[in-house]
């Protein structure tokens, strides 16, 4: 075999058995996910009765609507708090800061369950601030647990630290010397932050709020351990749909979720593709 | 090349050889008519429980060789009824389903869809301790040998609640005089939960629905769920909203915590907790006027099996004080033998459990049915 026709062929030999387990572990599924939510329960067949269960139930437009509202709700503050963090660690060279900055990841490293009951633990009606306001003579009843409220907390506690990490990459590709030009002619902190730290993150807050919607969408674990009953997040409402034997129903919700996280997807290539003005020559 | 080509070639033969000799050694296994294999399935404290009590069975005697193959829950578990029924219904003669796990409930599903020829007859008077059994069961006799029960017990604070309730009627009563004190989790959660849904759903209808897979009686629940309806604004409450917990635990902790009184709870998991030292000793555990939901749990022969004298020798050996004592303190799981027969301190922590007779249902897709309901009806109240 002559070197350059190995050299042709190797790349593709080297992403086969990657592209072979994609396909087994992710193609394959999808596609019977697919085929599953055209699978009609009551009528028998292929055709719409999942998708339209969804569409007509009242319950499950609750259920999609609350998910929905958590999910924007944690995004906008994720990334909004993650923002003025990666600013403050990118331009600060406090002791804080520097602590804040090696600390930052450690939620990270903690796997989701732990962190869960950790949080209840301290949050709930009973627990850890409960306990410490009895000691002073008030009962505060945070009133966190099984309430929207208690899982945008956990979801901020878990997102907050990634979307930091990638806003924080693209702060510290901002050259110091750009900032400081400025500055020589004259501009202000509002400016400097209008005018070159702005445009220079925008599309990372874009990315950032593309990945911290998708990985909320399809939450489980932290709505069925802090979740109410009623509504239910799309995550566990298929947990349940799954759990009462209606396949097809859940293999829908799935799709369902699949197409918000793709219309999010789409957002995110979007701003990608995006050429600003003064990147164009 | 070529020597790559040889290594590979080595590995392969050697790799061949491995599994033509531990395919021998397993055929010779089975065919020694000693060894005979145990299916069960369940929490890990199941399988804890089976562990010892396997390796204690192939000490004391060497007539048999127990095998054991657990199916950890929700690791296709489900599956194992199947695989069953598909030997049963293909004909299959000399498998190694020698011995089967199941609760009275599942026995009552394999009947029905296979018929009594599925079992075994156990050849009762050849079994030393047979004559400890307490119960019998209500289905499967002369096949079916339970050696534990399984229920669901009210579980309250002693500290508070001086005085518990003892009839359904005195529950209610406590229920609403006691806003916000009792809980129990979402029915499709845990059998807990489920067993206090169904139970006041049933308590209403004749004794004979409760096994019974007829679609008929779903007419039957609006009386039931009219008093989930009414006892749902005396619920627990975060945040000024009743909550149902998830999970079987997540009453146990509300309850652990003293943030409610009393709950539903299954039986071992509140001793195996107070033994554990995370349940405070004040809560404890009575039986209600009508009962909870509740199980036997037991073994039956496959009649497709290889080895029937063995896994009836095992049947056997887990009604022994010593198989009982295991099972007690490996999951606290009530004994089904007479309490005196076993170890004095062990049983301390079930005193007062003596429990005469367990409430079993087996409602099959009814099951599913009442939870849909719950979830539509009593979840939405707000």
């Amino acid at each position: 075999m002559d070197r350059e026709r190995q050299n042709k062929i190797l790349p593709y030999l080297m992403l086969m058995p990657a592209m072979a387990v994609m396909a087994i572990v992710v193609i394959y599924p999808i596609f019977s996910c697919i085929v599953t939510s055209f699978t009609q329960e009551e009528a028998g067949g292929f055709g719409f009765e999942n998708y339209l269960y969804f569409l007509a139930d009242p319950l499950q437009l609750t259920n999609i609507g609350y998910t929905l509202a958590i999910v924007l709700v944690t995004v906008v503050l994720a990334v909004g708090i993650a923002y003025l963090l990666a600013i403050y660690l990118r331009f600060s060279n406090s002791l804080v800061s520097r602590w804040i900055g090696k600390l930052y990841l450690l939620p990270r490293f903690i796997p989701g369950l732990v962190a869960v009951n950790g949080m209840i633990t301290i949050i709930s009606n009973s627990g850890l601030l409960n306990r410490l306001s009895r000691l002073f003579g008030a009962d505060w009843q945070l009133g966190l647990m099984y309430d929207a409220k208690g899982i945008v907390l956990m979801n901020l506690w878990f997102n907050i630290p990634f979307a930091t990490m990638l806003m924080g990459a693209a702060m510290s590709a901002i050259n110091n010397s750009e900032i400081e030009a400025a500055r020589d002619v004259g501009a202000g902190k509002l400016r400097i932050f209008w005018k070159i730290i702005l445009p220079l993150t925008y599309r990372d807050i874009f990315v950032s709020a593309t990945f911290v919607f998708m990985g909320n969408i399809s939450s489980f674990t932290t709505p069925y351990l802090m979740g109410g009953n009623h509504p239910t997040m799309m995550g566990v409402t298929m947990y349940n749909l799954y759990g009462n034997q209606h396949f097809g129903r859940s293999a829908a919700l799935s799709v369902i979720m699949f197409i918000l996280s793709a219309l999010s997807a789409v957002m995110y290539i979007y701003v990608n593709m995006r050429k600003d003005q003064w990147e164009k020559n | 090349m070529k020597k790559a080509g040889k290594i590979a070639l080595g590995l392969f033969a050697g790799a061949m050889a491995l599994t033509s000799l531990t395919s021998c050694t397993t055929t010779a296994a089975k065919g020694d008519g000693k060894t005979f294999t145990i299916w069960a399935s369940g929490s890990d404290n199941v399988k804890v429980q089976f562990e010892q009590q396997v390796a204690k069975f192939n000490e004391i005697q060497d007539e048999y060789v127990a095998e054991l193959q657990f199916i950890t829950s929700g690791t296709g578990a489900e599956s194992l009824s199947s695989r069953l029924i598909a030997a049963f219904q293909s004909g299959q003669t000399d498998t190694e389903y020698d011995l089967i796990e199941a609760s009275d409930s599942e026995i009552v599903n394999y009947l029905n869809q296979c018929g009594e020829e599925f079992f075994v007859q156990v050849d009762t008077e050849s079994m030393e301790n047979y004559g400890n059994l307490n119960y019998q069961p209500a289905v499967g006799e002369g096949y079916y040998i339970p050696y534990r029960g399984t229920t669901v017990l009210l579980a309250y604070n002693s500290e508070t609640v001086p005085n518990p309730p003892t009839t359904t009627e005195e529950l209610y009563q406590w229920i609403e005089e006691h806003p916000g004190r009792f809980a129990y989790n979402t029915p499709g959660s845990g059998g807990a939960g489920s067993s206090f849904v169904q139970t006041s759903l049933y308590n209403f209808l004749p004794e004979e629905a409760l096994t019974s897979a007829d679609e008929k009686w779903a007419n039957e629940w609006d009386q039931g769920f009219d008093l989930l309806t009414a006892l749902h604004p005396y619920m627990y409450q975060s945040a000024g909203k009743v909550v149902y917990p998830n999970k079987n635990q997540g009453t146990l902790d509300l309850l652990a915590n003293f943030e409610i009184d009393m709950c539903p709870a299954w039986a071992d998991m509140v001793i195996s907790q107070k033994m554990q030292g995370t349940m405070p000793e004040s809560i404890q555990l009575v039986q209600l006027d009508p009962a909870f939901t509740g199980n036997l749990v037991g073994f039956a022969a496959p009649s497709f099996g290889s080895n029937s004298e063995g896994a009836q020798a095992f049947m056997d050996y887990m009604l022994s004080p010593e198989a009982q004592n295991i099972a007690l303190e490996s999951m606290a799981a009530l004994p089904v033998i007479d309490f005196s027969l076993l170890d004095a301190e062990l049983v301390q922590n079930i005193e007062t459990l003596n429990i005469s007779e367990f409430r079993s249902v087996s409602i099959g897709e009814l099951g599913t049915q009442i939870n849909e309901r719950w979830d539509r009806e009593i979840a939405t109240l707000g």
